[in-house]
């Protein structure tokens, strides 16, 4: 039987380097650069469409994640998504008529919430709400709209086109 | 007929070994507060579990990562995404081969020697001896060891994780020349603290039924040569196919 | 029994099972089985209606033929297992009617010597003895040394403190776990085949044992064994069991001048008799010939 003293060495060791690799992989493989402190405010938007925005989803400022998107619920007085933003508070200057607008990452990537600066001298307190949104895409309407545009235009042109050669004779 | 007979007869033996591992762990659980403060014996058996099992661990680690490393970035060149090597190591090591190969190696080296000094103790009279001198056999050998074992298996797993990583990095960076910075920002960015979490706790639930196993098969082993054998054989076999089916439960249950 | 130390100065007082401070009347038997009816898990009967009692202060040997259950008796009385039918009673108590506290603490009064010793291998000799008494009281560091030497001693092995079960021979092993057994002072010493596989002198060394303790520290002994001509020599009264019940009972004498042949068979040690030589089989000349016989 192993002395008492070389057991507990190497359990400690062991019990060390356990711990030693929980902290490694807690802090060296998971995103740091964000970590929600307590320094962080709310924001509230609302959306006619919000498309597949999912709570967690970044909130960025020029391609930089300022925040995440806190809670989606329904508003069932104004009929519309709202949506709740988590900002960190070191970005506490952001002009208060910004825009809000949900974009996609990359071609078929998750949604996210882009805030863009506007020109106001005063910036969101926390509990405001941002009032300029702009929706989520959403692909049907985009072909649909697609499609009744170049209908539109078909039958302006079949018109337009037929009295022009009528005038020159 | 008979196979009728004789496949009710094996579900109900089966309901009723269940049922005894289920007592069994109860009467475990109802031991462990008090048994907690007996420092000294848990300490020997985290040193018997899991320091001696981690020159296993750290190899298969390593091998294991040196070998996702190969596949993914076989795999990812197809895509012409070689520098998501590291998200994809990361997260198979931290969500599934992890805690999975782990809790199999651990059952292999550790549940087995812990089925087996529970069982030769058994076979010795040495647990006829301790309940004859009024000593719960329970409390002074059995519970140290299932304790012992639920603390290593975390620590193990994580070790292993860590070890795989670097393994995977050696790989992708000095033999493909996969970018080292981009192999650690990718892995930075796209891995979340609940990839970590959910290996952590796949590695405890893991250990709490590993553990419960082996001392359990150890406990009631036959006083023989045979019976010992026999219990430890169980203890793999159990092991492995209960950790696969709790590793299923759980990736449903936390994706 | 209580602890006492050199001066006869009581250290504590082992009281006994709930309800009983002192056994009131001391009855001469401490040990007794009424119409025990014992079967195993596989169906196969032990014990078929066994009667006996032990005798307070005597050293009582349990012999009979092999897997008559012998162990199973101690069993019984440890308490390890419950019969079927009929009573067990230990110092007036009924084993299967105590709860886990009182049956502890009626195992705390017994001493028990395995087959093999059943040494704890992870702890030294010294250890080993001084077990029962760390686990089962707070006596200080000192004393403790001083009763675990106390024990070797009288087994004749203080010099062994120090040594691992694994460096003990056979012998020693066994007296190491008699130590062990009475360290506790214990009313009753079970011995369960003390003398399998042990060489002349060791066995002559655990016999003296047997009857010097049970002599010395006033207790009764419980020793099964089939060791005829060893046991006759120390043991005060004897019961021999066969089929699953007790055949013949008495001292060494009386056993030697019994009538019944199976009594007789056993004593004497003979190959032939109530326990046949032959295990049933066909007839000889049938199987060897498949059925031709040369008349």
């Amino acid at each position: 039987m192993r002395s008492t003293r070389t057991i507990d060495i190497s359990t400690g060791l062991f019990v060390l380097l356990g711990f030693a690799a929980i902290l490694f992989m807690v802090t060296q493989i998971t995103n740091r650069e964000f970590s929600l402190t307590s320094d962080s405010y709310r924001l509230k938007a609302s959306f006619e469409n919000i498309g597949g925005l999912k709570p967690g989803a970044p909130v960025s400022m020029a391609g930089v994640t300022v925040g995440r998107v806190e809670d989606i619920t329904y508003d069932m007085k104004l009929l519309k998504a709202l949506v709740t933003l988590r900002i960190d508070g070191r970005y506490n200057a952001i002009p208060n008529d910004s825009d809000a607008s949900i974009f996609t990452a990359g071609l078929l990537g998750g949604q996210y919430v882009a805030l863009s600066p506007g020109g106001s001298e005063e910036a969101f307190k926390n509990g405001d709400q941002v009032e300029f949104v702009q929706d989520a895409v959403v692909l049907e309407n985009l072909i649909s709209k697609y499609l009744f545009d170049s209908a539109a235009k078909k039958s302006e042109a079949a018109p337009a086109s037929a009295p022009a050669p009528a005038a020159q004779e | 007929m008979t196979i009728l007979r004789e496949l009710l007869q094996s579900f109900l033996t089966f309901l009723e070994r269940v049922g005894l591992l289920a007592r069994f762990a109860l009467q475990l659980l109802v031991i462990t507060p008090a048994g907690l403060l007996r420092v000294r014996p848990i300490i020997e058996q985290v040193y018997n579990t899991g320091a001696l099992s981690l020159v296993i661990i750290m190899t298969c680690g390593l091998f294991v990562g040196m070998v996702l490393g190969l596949q993914g970035y076989d795999l990812l060149t197809r895509f012409g995404s070689e520098e998501y090597l590291g998200t994809a190591t990361a997260i198979s090591l931290l969500r599934e081969l992890g805690p999975v190969v782990t809790a199999l190696l651990f059952a292999g080296r550790a549940g087995t020697a812990l089925a087996a000094e529970l069982g030769l103790m058994r076979a010795t009279d040495q647990i006829a001896a301790m309940e004859i001198m009024a000593v719960d056999p329970m409390r002074r050998v059995v519970l140290p060891r299932f304790l012992g074992g639920v603390i290593a298996m975390p620590l193990l797993v994580s070790i292993f994780v860590v070890v795989g990583l670097f393994g995977a990095q050696l790989v992708g960076v000095e033999f493909f020349g996969v970018d080292s910075g981009s192999f650690w920002s990718q892995m930075r960015s796209s891995v979340e603290l609940s990839d970590v979490r959910e290996g952590l706790i796949k590695g405890v639930v893991f250990g709490i039924a590993c553990s419960l196993i082996a001392v359990y098969e150890g406990y009631n082993a036959l006083p023989t040569a045979e019976g010992v054998g026999r219990a430890t054989t169980r203890t793999v076999v159990i092991s492995a196919v209960v950790t696969l089916i709790l590793d299923y439960i759980l990736t449903a249950l936390m994706l | 029994m209580p602890l006492s130390n050199h001066n006869g100065e009581l250290l504590y007082n082992q009281s006994g099972p709930a309800g009983a401070s002192a056994p009131a009347a001391q009855s001469p038997s401490i040990a007794v089985l009424r119409d025990v009816h014992y079967a195993v898990d596989s169906g196969k009967q032990v014990f078929t209606g066994l009667d006996l009692e032990i005798r307070r202060g005597a050293v009582t040997a349990i012999m009979g033929p092999s897997g008559t259950g012998k162990t199973t008796l101690l069993k019984l009385i440890t308490g390890q297992v419950l019969a079927d039918r009929g009573q067990v009673l230990v110092d007036g108590l009924d084993v299967a009617k105590l709860r886990r506290k009182e049956l502890y603490a009626l195992r705390r009064r017994m001493g028990m010597l395995f087959q093999n010793g059943a040494l704890l291998t992870d702890l030294d000799v010294f250890e080993n003895v001084a077990f029962p008494l760390r686990e089962h009281t707070r006596l200080p560091e000192r004393l403790i040394r001083t009763i675990v030497l106390t024990k070797l001693h009288a087994v004749g092995l203080r010099g062994a403190a120090a040594l691992s079960p694994q460096q003990l021979s056979g012998g020693m092993s066994r007296r190491v776990a008699l130590a062990r057994a009475i360290a506790m002072d214990p009313d009753i010493l079970i011995y369960d085949e003390p003398f399998a596989g042990l060489d002349p002198i060791s066995m002559g060394m655990v016999l003296r044992l047997i009857r010097s303790l049970n002599d010395a520290l006033g207790i009764t002994s419980i020793v099964v064994t089939h060791d005829v001509r060893e046991i006759s020599q120390i043991s005060d009264s004897s019961f021999i069991i066969s089929e699953g019940k007790v055949v013949a009972s008495g001292t060494t004498a009386e056993l030697r001048d019994h009538p019944s042949p199976i009594v007789h068979q056993f004593v004497e040690g003979l190959a032939d008799g109530p326990v046949s030589f032959h295990y049933p089989a066909p007839e000889y000349h049938e199987q060897l010939l498949g059925g031709h016989s040369f008349a």
